[in-house]
């Protein structure tokens, strides 16, 4: 009988991976999710004007701000948008106010700043452009006319050179956390929750939503067409049951692998581009996401997490594939099954919108509890061990509940599944599911 | 050698089949007969172990009929059990690997079936491209794929043409003739009739008659007479144990009672000119059936 399991598994499996649409969706997933890492280098292979510098003119009438000015905004520049180099190309201008603005008509791609003296706020400072200025480069300039205008304030007032080192010295800040089980970096939890949500929330809802609508259409296409009788007349229902359930777990793992193949993928093609800096792609923003994960302690963590969330996962995908076998069993058509899947979708869409919004109810008792129900656990679960809202007992005692879950399903839901695969009829279709559980 | 022995089964509270026994020996052929839902497709059901029985006992050569001794028995359900998505060699490795078969024996033989029922061009085509006579053929040769000790066949003859069924029976004797054990129900009474030796008809899941064939119609007093020639209907209403005049063609048949009422038949038919035929047969399955049913099993 164990021949006849690995043969049905395999074939069952083979039918799901020996397709050419299987391939098909495959190369589409792989060339998106590698296309999606690099869509920078893309967007820069395509061309475009990105490397064009922001051209400003300073008239500096004070005659001791320019320098500040430009060092201060070549620096801030650099500092917030992580690149190598500044995008704004600062001139000192020696011409007239009315000649600059001429040549301003004649080039878009440049402002002008006039620095006066005021006798009381000790600055003045006039931003000049032909259009409008992006908000993140206003700010820059703002704070560079701010902070030179503290300067000459400082100066003006006689400090000594070490007092103003110690004044532009950034101030030292230690945080403490008193609860011992807090981390502070459950203080990034949304950071690490924007990290968790596209390497593990995502793939596991898409891949249960798969795992359960491939299982039902499956064991209703051979009770359709009636080689159901066929099949169990030759092996038992449990072999047969047994068999959907491996090869559905087979190949929703295998998918999940080559989803994550095609992940690293993407990061070494990113690597080997060396990416972009002039625009930021997905691969860029989950770099420095994983960048905060590690400097924030959870690399050490991820030791225990990545086998509790897998073990988890794998027990939650054979939780979803035996209630999927029992409940294709019991209905007589696709149509049938695709109704009454309809609530494991629910439970499987509350589960993902709780890991969601659990950042936004930090500490919620009913979200803490709702994490050991089977079937949501492994959505929510690891999410809340990873922003440091739950421990380690509190995911071993999902996987406990997940494991009794699937022991009942085996125990109960073969005695309807091997009923229900040979009934062709709706008529008291529960009276007569809930007469085999208790036979 | 199948027994069945006293089996009963119950849906609920509905009993689908009644105290039902039979034995089929190697090399026979055996008839189960009855209307839709005289519990048929149960029996067969049960001996397949598809369905647990509630009383009685079932067994193929001493063994209870499990999934050890699945592998020796041949069965085609009365719809199509193919899966349509694969193609006619996919499907018989399919069943042919679940009948504990090797491939190169599954190959061999499926190439040898394919050809004695034409069909070799079909053996790399999607099931659901062929026609439903040819699914038939498929479904039939995938039934004796394993050159099954016990074969079951519930309306084999359902789709097909007459040249078609005349495969079929070729390959039905020859297996019995090899010496399995064929067990079939069919809406056909003259394939019943000229295969079987042996029969049951089920009547609301009770056996109403049972036994061998030569038998249940010698014991069957009513007789037909078939006549041809010139003579008028009415003359041969009147004679007394005569039941039933009917005109069929160019021919007369005249149901009687018993065979004791022939003489008087034929002394009124004697008398009159032209008379090429005059012949006392049997009477038919269907006649028996109706009979004993109270209704036609040909629909």
């Amino acid at each position: 009988m164990t021949s006849k399991l690995s043969f049905l598994t395999q074939t069952s499996l083979n039918r799901k991976i020996k397709t050419k649409w299987f391939v098909v969706v495959n190369i589409i997933l792989a060339i998106a999710i590698i296309g999606i890492i690099n869509i920078d280098s893309i967007i820069t292979i395509f061309g475009g004007d990105f490397n064009k510098k922001q051209e400003v003119y300073v008239i500096d009438e004070t005659n001791q701000v320019f320098d500040l000015f430009k060092t201060n905004v070549e620096n801030t520049d650099i500092s917030l948008n992580e690149k190598e180099e500044t995008s704004f190309d600062i001139v000192k201008y020696d011409k007239t106010i009315e000649e600059a603005k001429e040549e301003m008509q004649e080039k878009d791609n440049l402002w002008l700043i006039v620095f006066e003296e005021d006798e009381t706020t000790y600055l003045r400072a006039s931003v000049i452009s032909n259009g409008y200025i992006e908000t993140l480069d206003y700010q820059i300039i703002s704070q560079a006319i701010t902070n030179a205008k503290t300067t000459i304030a400082i100066e003006n007032s006689n400090i000594s050179s070490s007092e103003l080192e110690a004044i532009y010295a950034p101030a030292t800040i230690e945080r403490v956390i008193l609860d011992e089980d807090k981390t502070t970096e459950g203080e990034n939890s949304s950071m690490i929750m924007s990290v968790v949500f596209p390497v593990v929330i995502l793939p596991f809802f898409m891949l249960s939503l798969f795992l359960v609508q491939m299982i039902g259409a499956e064991v209703n296409d051979e009770k359709s067409t009636r080689g159901m009788e066929i099949i169990i007349s030759n092996v038992s229902p449990q072999t047969h049951f047994f068999s959907k359930v491996l090869a559905g777990n087979i190949f929703v793992l295998l998918q999940g692998f080559l989803l994550f193949a095609y992940g690293a993928l993407g990061f070494l093609v990113r690597n080997l581009l060396g990416g972009s800096s002039i625009t930021n792609g997905v691969g860029a923003y989950v770099g420095s996401l994983l960048d905060v994960f590690l400097q924030g302690g959870l690399g050490d963590k991820l030791i225990y997490i990545i086998p509790l969330a897998l073990i988890l996962i794998v027990l939650t995908f054979i939780a979803y594939s035996l209630l999927a076998g029992i409940l294709a069993s019991m209905t007589t058509n696709i149509e049938d099954f695709q109704q009454l899947q309809t609530p494991i979708i629910l439970i499987s869409l509350l589960g993902y919108y709780l890991a969601l919004m659990s950042n936004m109810f930090h500490g919620s008792l009913l979200i803490r509890i709702i994490s050991y129900v089977p079937f949501i656990s492994a959505i929510l679960s690891p999410s809340l061990l990873m922003v440091g809202q739950i421990g380690i007992i509190d995911v071993i005692i999902s996987i406990i509940l997940t494991i009794v879950t699937n022991y009942l399903l085996i125990k109960y839901g073969l005695r309807i599944y091997k009923v229900g695969i040979l009934n062709y009829s709706s008529k008291d279709l529960w009276k007569k599911m809930f007469k085999a559980m208790k036979n | 050698m199948l027994k069945v022995e006293h089996v009963t089964k119950y849906y609920g509270d509905f009993c689908a089949v009644d105290d039902l026994s039979f034995e089929v020996k190697p090399g026979e052929i055996f008839g189960l007969l009855g209307v839709n839902g005289a519990g048929k497709t149960t029996t067969f059901r049960m001996i397949m172990g598809l369905l647990d029985i509630t009383k009685g006992n079932i067994t193929l050569d001493g063994e209870k009929i499990d999934y050890n001794v699945t592998d020796k028995i041949g069965f085609l359900t009365e719809e199509r059990s193919l899966l349509t998505k694969l193609t006619v060699m996919e499907q018989a490795i399919f069943y042919g690997t679940l009948k504990s078969m090797s491939r190169q024996q599954i190959e061999s033989r499926l190439d040898d079936l394919l050809e004695k029922f034409e069909v070799s061009e079909y053996k790399y085509k999607k099931i659901k491209e062929l026609s439903k006579g040819n699914q038939q053929k498929i479904q039939f040769i995938l039934a004796v794929l394993n050159k099954p000790k016990l074969l079951i066949l519930d309306e084999p003859f359902s789709g097909l043409d007459p040249f078609n069924v005349e495969m079929f029976k070729k390959e039905i004797i020859e297996m019995s003739k090899e010496g399995s054990m064929i067990i079939f129900s069919s809406h056909r009474m003259e394939h019943v009739e000229l295969f079987c030796k042996k029969l049951v008809i089920l009547l609301h899941g009770k056996s109403v008659l049972a036994g061998e064939l030569k038998k249940i119609k010698e014991s069957y007093q009513k007789k037909n007479i078939v006549i041809n020639g010139d003579v008028a209907v009415a003359d041969l209403k009147d004679i007394k144990g005569v039941l039933e005049v009917k005109e069929e063609a160019n021919d007369i048949v005249v149901k009687i009672a018993s065979k004791e009422v022939v003489p008087a038949v034929f002394k009124v038919v004697s008398k009159k000119k032209n008379i090429t035929k005059f012949v006392v047969e049997e009477p038919s399955l269907n006649e028996i059936f109706i009979e004993k049913v109270g209704e036609s099993y040909d629909k």
